[in-house]
Parts: C-alpha cells; structure tokens; sequence
C-alpha cells in the first residue's frame, strides 16, 4: 500500500475515533492535516488523474469530506459547512462515474438544502434542486427540505414546526432549531398585519412561547410597538391609510416637465 | 431537443432555385466560386451569403454529389482530400458513371492553393452530410477535425464558416449525448475567440456553453459564465434569440421571474415564424413564470397553429391555477407528470402550488365578506393533519403579502374581508398613467435612435444648399459686376 495513503487512512481513524468521543477540537485539528495531506493525491478533483489508487483515494477522500461536513454542524459553524460542502460536491457530481455512490450522499445535499432554506437563499436552493435526479427527489432526506420550503412559502408554519419531530438524520435538527426562530419572527410578522388584537394565551400558542413570561420579553426586545392591557397583545397597525390625503405635488411637477421636455423633443 | 433543427430549417429562403435545373453541383460550385471571391476580397458578407445558400441545399445533398465536389474543390490526393472523402461512403457505380463527365470537366481546372475558407467549408459540408444521413460517430470525428483545424485559422473570413460550424461540432455531440465531453474544448475556443474579437463566434459559443451547462441542469455554473461573458450588440437574430431563451431559464430557477418572463416573452417574438419547436419551448416556460407572477396567460396563446397539442399540459394547468382549485392543480399535475419532467418544468410546477392556493383564497375573499376559517381550508382543499391551524397561519401570510386585503379574528376563528377600498382615491391610477406614458416616450425614442440614413442623402442634400448658395452668390457677383458696368457709364 501507498505509504501516503496509509498516513491519511491511519489519521483518519483517528479522527473517526475522536468524532465518536464526540472531542470536537481533536477532530478540527486532524481534519486541517487531514486536508493538507489530501492536496498531494494527484486523482482527486479537480485534476482526476487515473492514477493507480484512485478509487481508493476519493472514496477516503469522499469519506473524509462527509465527515467534515456532519462535524461542521455540530459545532454549528455554517461557514465551515458551506466550505466543506463545496469540496464534497465535485465527488458526488463529477465523479459519479469513478465511484460507487455513498450512502451519505442523500442526507447530505438535504442538509444543504436545509442549510440554503435557513439562511433564506431561495435561489440557490432552487439551483441545487434542479441538479437532483427525480429518484433523489423522492428520497425521505431530500423529500423532507423540499416540503418544508413548500410549506414556508404557502405560510403553513406548523407544519415546518411539526417537521421537527420527523427529522430524517439526527444532524438535521440543528438547521431545524435554526428555522424554528426564523419562522417565530416570520410568524410574528403576519400576526402583526393579519390580527388586531390576540389573547396573551393564544399569542404564547402561536409564537410558540412555554410561557407568558417569555412572551412579554420577546415583544419587549423584538416589537415594541405592541401593546398588552386586558390580558391581550394589541398590534399597533401603522396602516398606511389608502386613501391619498395630500397630492404628491414635487413628484408630479417633475413628471409633467419630463412630459414638456419629451413632447418638445418630438414637435 | 429539436428547436434548433427548426431554427435553422427557417434560413431556408424562398429562394431555393426551382429545382434540380442547374444541377446541385453546380451550385455548390458556385457557392465556391463566391466563397473564393468573397475570401479575396475580404468581404464577410460574401460569405455569410455562401453559408446561407447551402443550407438552402442541404435537403438535396447525396454521397455522389459531394464526392465530387470535394474532387472539384479539394485536389484528390492531396491530404485534405484524402482525409475528407474517408467520411463519405463510395458511390455507387451507376451514380459515377452519371457524375463522371461532371467531376473530370471540374478536375481540369486545377486550384493552385488551398483556400483556407473553401478547406473549412468542406469541413462544413461533410459535417452536415453526416448528420443528415444519422452517422454522427462519424460526425462527431469530423467535427473533432474540423476544429482542430479551425483553432490553427485566424482570418475574418472564416469566421461565418467557422460559427457554422461549432453550432454542429456541438450538435454532433448532443445527438450522442457526450456534451459533457467537449465543454472544455468548448471554453477553449470561446477563449480564442474573444482574443481574435470574433464576435460571432463569441455569440454562438457562449449560446453553445449555456446550452451545455443547461442540458445538465448547471444552472449556477451557466449564469456564472452569462454574468461574466463579454455581451455586445448581437449580430445573428437566432443567436440572440437563443441567449434570451436560455437567459429566462436561468433566471426563472433562481426565482427573478419579472425578469425572466420579460427574457422569455421576447426571444418567443423574435424567433422566426418557422422555429416552431423553439417557440413552443419559450411559451412553454413563459406560461409557467406568468403562473407563477401570479398573472393569468391570455388564451390565444394556447390556440396558437400547430401549438395546440403542445401546450395543451400548460393550458389545463393555467386552467387549475386560474380556478385556484388545489384538487384539480394536484390531478393535472400527475396526469401530465412525464410531460412535465421531460421538459424540466417539473420543480417550477411544485413551485405553483404556492400560486394556486393563493388564487383560491383570493377568490373566497372577494365573494365572502365574512368566513369561518374551517369553511376556508375545505374549499382550498388543505389536506393536512391541522387544516384550520394551516388555513389560519397561511391567510396570515397571504394578508402580509398583500395578495388579499382582510382580517383575522382567532377567538371566532373566522376571516373578515375588507371593503375593497374607491381604488380612484389613491395614486395607483396617476402610477399606472405615468408608466404609460413613459412607455410611449421611450418607445418614441429608441425608434427615432434605431433609424438608419442613407451615408450620403445628407451629403447631397447639403451640396444642393450649396449649389444654390453659389449660384446666388454668382448671380449677385454679376450683378455686382453689372452695376460697376453702369457705373462706368
């Protein structure tokens, strides 16, 4: 066996062995060597040379990267996940024909669809999407980002809420803690347009409060504006009232004269 | 895909000369003869011209004739020859006798050197024959050839072959379905191109990466290179036409749908009447974005000739969404299902959802002035676990949104409608007046900007001035001359 090779695999034991103790800064710690170790394998992307060992070498590699990536969320560091995503991602789109494919391929692209959903980049999330084979899409792990964003754009917040009880991958539920807070205040923002006033109990309910206690120093600290007597929350709406009191008189004299000088231009 | 067969099928012109009257040979050999003038004259127009009559001819080209053109153009012995006339299949002997005459005459008149321009235009030729006969290994090798020639050229004049020519090397490919393959080359020459300032070639490449990067479903990857790609002023309508295509799709997956449609709307107008398959594909995607904007298509876009079966998935689904019922949306969506995802809307299609329940409750509250939010999740067909919780948290968002204009009561668990409010009393219609008119101006504008003069009416007409100013000028001087006369007197 290729000596580097067996260098990386033993680190890399080691490394498995630290993540099951759950020492999370042995594991940062070997993983930077780890990497660095891997820049000198000539097979893996973007150079993908056949050499002798490569099948050996980017399934390590692949393995490696996987495990960079659960490791990442459990010390919730997202930049790192985007990181070590993005160098996973060439083993699983370009080297789909090299490989046999990894069982934690699924729950990882929907970790990052997850990940794409709480940091609100819709887009991206979509990009991604479209790479999926219709199989991918079917798959519990994949299923499970795809209805949430589906569910936050129709604005049905408990079920995104209720889906926490049915994480596919135990590594999900650092994402859906995340999301739990994005849709509080996404629900905060409705109630304040759609209610005029709710009852402190019901208002604890749907922001998802265990207590009042907790509810009054939210509104304390997100929205002041709200007001509570009577045992309610009254929503202050600024509502801009839609009837037009006064003529917007700057803007209009400066259409009219854009109007003149055009007409002028032409006759 | 087939859009883009028909894009080209359209440059066939009406004048495709009546018959086999003059022999196709014969034109073929005087698409040679323009192209030789055109390359000595460096007049590219020439040339483009060449190309264009040759598609003209495409239909009618057989092993026999371009045996023997390649005969009459290439010297037969010579490598180029040699190495073109391997991909055409030996002729039959009844077909060489009959051809015979024709190629010997032509062999006499010796050309003394190569012209790159005809060499790449064989290339061209052989190319477009092999793809017509359904060879496309071999295409694909000649087209490999043909490029690796090509990198080696740097003349203004082949560049119209030349843009021709990616356009196959990479259609080759895609019938095979090996595009993954050549987007590197495919970058390389894009490169090249922009150094040479070929800007066709730049045009029609960039549309040859998107296309590739789309055919995989790398969108970030194409909107990367879009964002990043030299643009200028497009010198091919079809070129155009297909960026614009290829832009909406982008730009619909990662959500920028005004934009998208605008993209869309336009490259359905400016392709040519002909490019049926292409014009389906952009209504296809357009109808979707408008769905999704939340706008309802007009139903002559679906009546469209030679349309109808086509759009016919989109329509019943406009249909759905327009009615808001979720039931129908969900039937029409599995019904079509293998359409959908055989044109890559499938995704855009969940994302409809959305649209259709928004429709619904647009509609319940505009009828409903007051409505108990049970009543609101069966008539929206909410199947879910908690429908009233679900009917009242997505209302909620719809109210925010602004698509619906009402109140929630949570103790009475019902929805109160607002009175829709004298729209005339608000600035809306001052808004909607003043981007009319501004749409007129700038249309005024940009007309009066795309309007071409003559180079030399505006000469002539200042040289009449003149003239008569000089003749004035003159018959003053005599009078002048004139009056001293008198004087003198």
């Amino acid at each position: 066996m290729d000596p580097k090779l067996r260098d990386v695999s033993q680190l890399f034991e080691r490394f498995k062995a630290a993540f099951v103790r759950n020492d999370y800064d042995t594991c940062t710690n070997l993983l930077s060597q780890l990497k660095v170790l891997l820049t000198e394998f000539r097979s893996l992307p973007p150079l993908f040379e056949e050499t002798p060992n490569a099948v050996h070498e980017l399934t390590l590699a692949r393995d490696i990267y996987e495990h960079a990536v659960v490791l990442s969320v459990k010390v919730e560091d997202q930049d790192a996940f985007e990181r070590d995503f993005f160098q996973l991602k060439p083993y699983y789109t370009d080297g789909r024909n090299r490989l046999p494919s990894s069982p934690q391929e699924y729950p990882i692209l929907g970790l990052n669809l997850l990940r794409l959903l709480v940091q609100n980049r819709i887009a991206e999330f979509h990009t991604e999407l479209e790479l999926l084979s219709s199989i991918a899409l079917e798959n519990p792990c994949i299923k499970h980002a795809v209805e949430l964003e589906q569910s936050f754009m129709e604005g049905a917040y408990n079920r995104v809420l209720s889906a926490r009880q049915t994480v596919p991958h135990d590594t999900y539920v650092y994402f859906m803690d995340l999301l739990a807070k994005t849709v509080r205040d996404e629900i905060a923002g409705c109630s304040e347009k759609a209610y005029d006033f709710l009852s402190i109990s019901d208002a604890r309910q749907m922001l998802l409060f265990s207590s009042d206690q907790e509810l009054l120093e939210y509104v304390k600290e997100e929205h002041p504006e709200w007001e509570i007597k009577n045992g309610s929350v009254f929503f202050q709406k600024a509502k801009e009232s839609a009837p037009c009191k006064e003529i917007p008189s700057l803007q209009l004299i400066n259409q009219t004269l854009s109007y003149a000088r055009e007409l002028e231009r032409i006759v | 895909m087939t859009q883009d067969v028909e894009m080209k099928d359209h440059a066939t012109p009406s004048h495709s000369v009546s018959s086999a009257v003059p022999s196709t040979l014969q034109h073929l050999k005087e698409i040679a003869s323009l192209i030789e003038t055109g390359s000595y004259s460096k007049e590219v127009r020439r040339i483009a011209r060449a190309v264009r009559l040759t598609i003209a001819l495409r239909r009618k080209l057989t092993a026999s004739v371009l045996s023997s053109f390649l005969d009459y153009v290439l010297t037969p012995g010579s490598e180029a020859h040699a190495r073109l006339s391997a991909y055409v299949p030996k002729v039959y002997v009844d077909d060489q006798e009959m051809e015979v005459d024709t190629a010997t005459s032509a062999i006499q008149t010796p050309s003394k050197h190569l012209l790159p321009e005809l060499d790449i235009y064989c290339y061209l030729l052989t190319l477009l024959f092999l793809i017509d006969q359904k060879r496309y290994n071999e295409a694909k090798a000649c087209a490999s050839a043909s490029i690796a020639r090509l990198k080696n050229l740097n003349r203004r004049t082949v560049d119209v072959i030349a843009s021709r020519l990616y356009f196959y090397y990479s259609y080759s490919y895609e019938l095979t379905g090996d595009l993954a393959e050549i987007r590197g080359n495919l970058l390389a020459l894009h490169r090249i191109a922009t150094l040479r300032h070929d800007e066709l070639g730049q045009e029609t490449l960039l549309n040859l990466l998107l296309r590739n990067y789309l055919h995989y479903n790398l969108y970030d990857l194409a909107e990367k290179l879009r964002s990043k790609a030299p643009r200028f002023e497009a010198h091919s309508n079809q070129q155009f036409c297909r960026y614009l295509f290829y832009l909406g799709k982008i730009r619909t997956i990662q959500l920028e749908y005004t934009d998208a449609k605008e993209s869309l709307l336009q490259a359905a107008r400016k392709a040519p009447v002909a490019a049926r398959g292409f014009r389906i594909q952009c209504n296809k995607w357009a109808v979707i974005v408008r769905l999704l904007l939340g706008e309802i298509p007009e139903r002559t876009i679906f009546m469209q000739r030679g349309a109808e079966k086509a759009l016919r998935p989109y329509f019943e689904l406009t249909n759905a969404v327009r009615i808001g019922d979720l039931e129908l949306f969900r039937n029409v969506a599995e019904k079509f299902a293998t359409t959908f995802s055989t044109d890559g809307t499938h995704n855009l299609i969940v994302r409809l959802r959305h649209n259709v329940i928004r429709t619904g409750l647009r509609n319940i509250s505009v009828s409903y002035s007051r409505i108990s939010l049970a009543d609101v999740a069966q008539k929206l067909r909410l199947n879910s676990a908690n429908p009233v919780a679900d009917a009242e948290s997505i209302v909620a968002k719809a109210i925010r949104d602004g698509a619906i204009d009402a109140t929630l009561d949570h103790a009475n668990g019902w929805m109160v409608s607002k009175e829709t409010g004298d729209i005339y009393s608000t600035n809306e219609p001052q808004l909607a007046f003043n981007s009319r008119i501004a749409f007129c101006l700038n249309m005024h504008n940009e007309a009066i900007r795309a309007l071409r003069f003559p180079p030399n009416t505006h000469k002539e007409k200042e040289s009449a001035e003149k003239r008569r100013e000089r003749q004035q000028q003159e018959q003053e001087l005599a009078k002048h001359i004139a009056e001293e006369d008198d004087d003198d007197f």
